[in-house]
Order: structure tokens, then sequence, then C-alpha cells
């Protein structure tokens, strides 16, 4: 398990973190979500030894992370970066080695890797010569190529085509469930974060604003709303229900927002005396919903 | 369904560094650049000591000359022979009935000079001035030889008379007598000196910002610290610069051998070492500050500003040494070989010319190995500093307080 307690760092005036913790369970996906300048970047790097924090810290299965640790941690930055004049097998597997395997065993994990990521047949071309796409598999390949203990994935879903996002979920979900490696991305493919993740981890502003399961960030939010679709009703049955108010008419009906106090079960029978009532339920709402409420964007 | 990435047991902790070493190792020997370099260096010094082996050679002059009327004399013959070989010159000689056909022949280029008589020398447009002594020479011994057989003395005794001696040379201060020859080598020792030690060295920052610029940097410092990366990189190519040294130098040296240009090698191989050594210790000194200028800027075209101190302290030294080769035992040439700035530079040269004393050589060791010790730190927390600081030019206290609360800077 990965975690993270009371990190704060700042550059000159900015706080870019501000006593940020969280968890990363073993074999759980945790998905780190924010606008853009939240602290994502900052607080990913300061997992990975490449800034230091102010204050708080680091620790892995409880300890405070070193320098031999974090050998083992897989990383991928949001600055994406490789020799660009390197070919890819070699320098995935010198990348392999710098991260503390033998020569053999990185090189048939890079190809391995390669493989699993469909850019095996570019393995003897310059980094250069690939495309984009191709570039940001080779990327990743760098990030999973020595088997690490941890995957830090600073947007690794930017820039990769639907079969590419199918491969990467995959390869995440296997990395998770089947050899219990903690994964923590960043994202604003909030839909993609909110599939695959187990737990997610909104920070705004420098500061965790919410975390948890997206069942418990639904549950943490405050407004009530139902979406409710009356067939043949009259307009405005809901104009007489004290702490009701409507939020937004959509094509499968309208949305409500109730206060604390309302009966959603008096709302349902005004609407069963108004007509046939085809839908009725709370609205769940997306992640980016939640996402949109939370940072108030 | 497997996705191949089973997990292997827990890593070798072997030295990063090396693994770097070993990369900007072999990236950079199969640069074209460093082909193209190789041949240059290699052709120059080709030049240079086929030059001396066989250019300007003054043993092995041969002047051609015309005789006509009475300076065809086989006495004077005689006597011009003598005198050139006195002068180390060999003359071909051609004589003719008479001057318009000795003075067709110098038209045509057949002879150098025609010599009328015992007094008068023609030449096509000038006489140079050693024939013209070699003549004058001549002209002397013989009337001295005519003086004597007429005063009865034998031709045998005339000749013993006649005969240049060989004079001992010798100096109140002891002189090495292959002064000459070592000025040359230790002028091409400095000229290899600076530009390997400048041209490593601007290898090590381009090397730099080539991280910096391509981000791979923030790769290899998830994995390794800065200080292995520094070191490892810093290792490499002056481990480059040593194979290089030393394979110039053995070619150098042996072209020097076979074609005659040098009397003595193992003054060469004694310099070349002396350079070996003073590169190896110069380039640890100089390395981390290259890299320093490196790590400030994030792009090729922002490196020549970046460079700028280190160019003008490596370029000051350099003309320095120049100078040493004049005056190896002047003020300044002795203290530019003790100070670890130039030491690198000026040291070979007065080594090579036998300036040096051993405590001198001992005290520009001592200064240039604690320079560096006290050095490398400092640059290894300022690279460290910088490294990750994309975009505007990093100012060296920003890039050191940058590093100040960092374990990887501090070596944690």
């Amino acid at each position: 398990m990965l975690e993270l307690t009371g990190l704060r760092r700042t550059f000159g005036d900015i706080v870019a973190l501000d006593d940020v913790s969280f968890r990363v369970p073993a074999g759980q996906i945790v998905g780190f979500v924010g606008p853009n300048g939240a602290g994502k970047t900052t607080a990913m790097r300061i997992v990975l030894g490449v800034l230091t924090p102010d204050a708080g810290e680091v620790r892995w299965r409880g300890d405070p992370v070193d320098a031999r640790v974090r050998r083992r941690f897989g990383y991928m930055p949001e600055e994406r970066g490789l020799y660009p004049k390197m070919r890819v097998l070699d320098q995935l597997t010198y990348l392999g080695r710098l991260h503390g395997l033998t020569k053999a065993d990185a090189r048939r994990r890079a190809s391995e890797t390669l493989e699993v990521l469909g850019v095996a047949g570019r393995a003897g071309d310059r980094v250069e010569a690939l495309s984009l796409g191709n570039q940001q598999r080779v990327q990743l390949a760098a990030a999973l190529a020595h088997e690490p203990d941890l995957l830090v994935l600073d947007e690794p879903f930017s820039g990769l085509d639907p079969v590419g996002v199918e491969a990467l979920s995959g390869v995440l979900r296997r990395q998770a469930s089947n050899h219990g490696v903690p994964v923590v991305f960043s994202s604003h493919q909030l839909d993609l974060v909110e599939r695959l993740c187990d737990a997610i981890v909104l920070i705004d502003d420098g500061r965790v604003v919410a975390q948890g399961t997206i069942e418990e960030l639904r549950a943490g939010r405050e407004r009530r709303l139902f979406l409710v679709h009356v067939r043949g009703g009259t307009d405005g049955w809901h104009g007489s229900i004290p702490g009701a108010e409507l939020v937004e008419v959509t094509p499968e009906g309208l949305v409500l927002e109730l206060d604390d106090d309302v009966d959603e079960q008096r709302v349902l029978d005004l609407a069963r005396a108004s007509g046939d009532v085809m839908r009725f339920g709370p609205v769940r709402p997306t992640l980016a919903e939640l996402f949109r409420e939370v940072v108030g964007a | 369904m497997s996705d191949g990435l089973a997990h292997a047991p827990r890593p070798t902790d072997r030295g990063a560094w090396r693994l770097v070493a070993a990369r900007d190792f072999t990236v950079r020997l199969r640069d074209k650049g460093f082909v193209i370099s190789t041949a240059i260096t290699l052709t120059v010094l080709s030049v240079f000591i086929l030059l001396r082996a066989f250019g300007d050679s003054d043993d092995a002059l041969v002047y051609r000359v015309g005789l006509v009327g009475a300076a065809s004399a086989s006495a004077l013959q005689q006597s011009l022979e003598r005198a050139a070989s006195g002068r180390g010159a060999e003359l071909e000689v051609t004589t003719f009935d008479d001057v318009a056909q000795a003075e067709s022949a110098l038209t045509r280029g057949d002879v150098e000079a025609v010599l009328e008589g015992d007094d008068t020398i023609v030449g096509d447009t000038d006489v140079s001035a050693s024939l013209r002594q070699i003549v004058q020479d001549a002209v002397v011994r013989e009337r001295i030889r005519a003086g004597l057989d007429d005063a009865g003395v034998t031709p045998g005794e005339i000749d013993a008379l006649l005969d240049q001696p060989s004079i001992e040379v010798r100096t109140l201060e002891p002189q090495d007598p292959n002064r000459d020859e070592n000025a040359g080598i230790a002028f091409i020792a400095v000229l290899l000196a600076y530009g390997q030690l400048f041209g490593y060295g601007v290898w090590v920052a381009t090397g730099v910002i080539e991280e910096k610029a391509s981000r791979v940097v923030e790769i290899l410092l998830s994995a390794i610290r800065p200080r292995q990366l520094l070191a490892g990189k810093i290792a490499g190519i002056g481990l480059l610069g040593i194979v290089q040294l030393v394979f110039i130098a053995t070619f150098a040296i042996g072209l020097s051998f076979v074609t005659g240009a040098l009397d003595l090698p193992g003054i060469a191989i004694g310099t070349a070492l002396v350079v070996l050594a003073w590169f190896v210790m110069g380039f640890a000194f100089y390395a981390g500050l290259f890299a320093v200028s490196g790590s400030l800027v994030s792009r090729m075209e922002e490196l020549q500003n970046a460079m700028v101190p280190i160019n003008l302290i490596i370029f000051i030294s350099f003309f320095i040494s120049i100078g040493a080769l004049e005056s190896p035992d002047s003020t300044l040439s002795v203290a530019a070989s003790m100070v670890p700035f130039s030491s690198a530079l000026a040291m070979p040269v007065r080594i090579a010319l036998g300036s040096a004393t051993a405590a001198q050589i001992a005290t520009s060791i001592v200064l240039l190995v604690v320079g560096t010790a006290l050095l490398v730190p400092l640059s290894a927390r300022l690279y460290a500093g910088a490294v990750l600081r994309t975009g505007t030019r990093v100012k060296l206290r920003d890039a050191w307080r940058a590093a100040e609360s960092t374990d990887i800077a501090a070596g944690g």
C-alpha cells in the first residue's frame, strides 16, 4: 500500500499541495482527478522522489520511501520523454536495467511488454520515427517493463486511440488484480476513471476535496436529485410540492431537486396522481457531474 | 489470460552510474561527430608529423649549381663540395663551356645558380643565402689551399688544417639537447589537451541538455539519483575522451617513429602519458561545471550563453599555456601550472619542456584533486536542483535552493 500523508509543497508563493493525504491499497486502481493545475503532477513527482515535499511524507508498505524502494516503482510522467534517437528495445532494456533488472531480464521483459502493448513490430526503430500514439505506448512500456511494485501514471490515456485505451485498461486491471500492484493514475477522461477505478481522489487547488469509491462520493453529495417521467401528465404538477425544485428538463424526464425533509414517496404519489409514471428514481450522478459540483466549475 | 507481466524477484542493486556510463560511452562512440572529429585530428597530426619528417629537413638539402670558366677547375669543385658538406648540404655540379649555355640552363631551371669565375654567382631571380655562403666558404677555402700549397704544405696536411673541427657545446645551465623536439611535442600536447578538455566538456553539457530537452530525465530520475546520472555521464564521456586520446597518441607516436620525425619517441610517450593524466584530472575538475551549465538551460541554442564563463577560463588557460611553450619558467607559467583552473593545460607543457620541478608537479596534482573534490559536490547539487526545471534559464541561486532540502542531492 502506498500512503501519502500531509504532503505540502510550495513553489515560491504558490502553494501547489496543501496537506494532501490519501492511500492506494494493494491491488486497487485509484483515479487521481482534478482540474489543471490542481497539484496532481506535483504529488506524483513527490511519490517518485523527483520532487521533495516541504512537509509530509510518502510511505510504502508502512515505511518511508527511499531510493531503493523507488527503483521498483513504475512511472509515466506527464511530460513524456525518451531518448529520441535510441532504438525502442534498446531504450526499454536500458531503463529496465536502471530499475535493477539484469540485462537478459530487462530485454526479455521489454520485448514482452511491447508485445502486450501492440508495438512489438517497432522494437528496432528509433523512438523519433514512431507516431505519437506509438511513442505513448513505448512510454507506457517504460513504466511497466521492470515489473514495478507500484504504478504511478500521469495522464496515461491522453493521446491513445480507443484500441490503445482498451489495451492499457486491460494492462492496469491485470497489474492490480493479478499482481496486487497498487495503481494510481491521473486523467481528465472521467468516464474512463469511473469505469476503471476502485477509488477516486479528487484534488482541487492543492487540497484533496473528496475521496473514496464512486458510491461513497455519490453518497456524500449534498443534492438530492430525482428523475421523474410522467406520461400524459399535467404540466406543473410538481409546482405544488414544497421543497422540490425543477433543475432540468431532459428527454428522459424532469430532474427535481428535493430538500432533505421532502419524502420522495410523496413526490411519487403526486406524480402518479398527475399521470402514468414511466420512470422514477434518484439520479446517479456521473463522476463528471460530481467533479463539476465539487470544483464548482 | 496472461499478459506476460509476471513478477520477477527483487533486483540486484548494482551501481546505476555504470549503466549510465556505458550508455553514454557507446552512444557517442557510434556518433558520426566522434568519428569525424577523430579523423580530423589524425589527419592534422599526420600532416604535422610528415612535414616534420620529410618537409624541412635541412640535412638533405641539395643545390644544383653550374660552373663556367675558371670555376670549373677541379680544385674549386672539390672545395665547393667540402664547403657544402661542412654546412650539411650537397651540391649537384654541372660544368658548362660558356656563359650563354650556363645561363640558358639557369633560365630553364636545370640549375639553381651559376658560378662564373670565382667571384660571381648568377641566379635566375635570386640566390639563396646559404648557397652564397657555401660559395664564399669554398672560394676562401680554395685561396687558403692555394696559399698553403705555394708554401710547400702537403695536400694531406692542408686537408687536415681545413677540415671543420667538431666543436663540443657546453652550457653553464644544463640544457636539454632535445629542446626543439620537445617544444614541438609540447605544442601538440597542449593543442590536444585543450581540444579534449573543451570538446568533451561540451559533450557533457550537451548530453545533459539532450536529456532535459527530451524530458527523459524525469524517467531517469524516477529510477536513479541525480548524482548517479551525473557521475555516469561524466565517467562515460570521460572514458571516451581517454580512449580517443590514447588512440590518437599511439597513432601519432607510431607514425613519428616509423617516419623518423622524432629521434626520441620515449619523450613523446612520456608527454602523452602526462597529457593523459592531466586530462583525466582536468576533465574531472571541469566536467561538473559543464554539466551545471547544461542543466541551467533547456535548449541547445541557449547553451553557448550558459557556457561563456567556462569557455573563457579554458580559453585563457590555453593561451597562457601556449605562452608557456616560449617561457616555461615565467611566473605566469609557473602559477598557471599550479592553479587548478589552468593546470591541466599548463602543467603538461612545462613537464614536456623539462621545466617543472617534482615539488611543482606534486603541488599541481594536489591542488587539482582537492579542487575537484570541492567542486564536484557543488556541481552535483546545482545540477540536481536545475536539471528538472524546464522553461526559462535557471538561476544558480534557485538551483542551489531547489536542491537544499533534497535528499537526492545530499546523497541520501
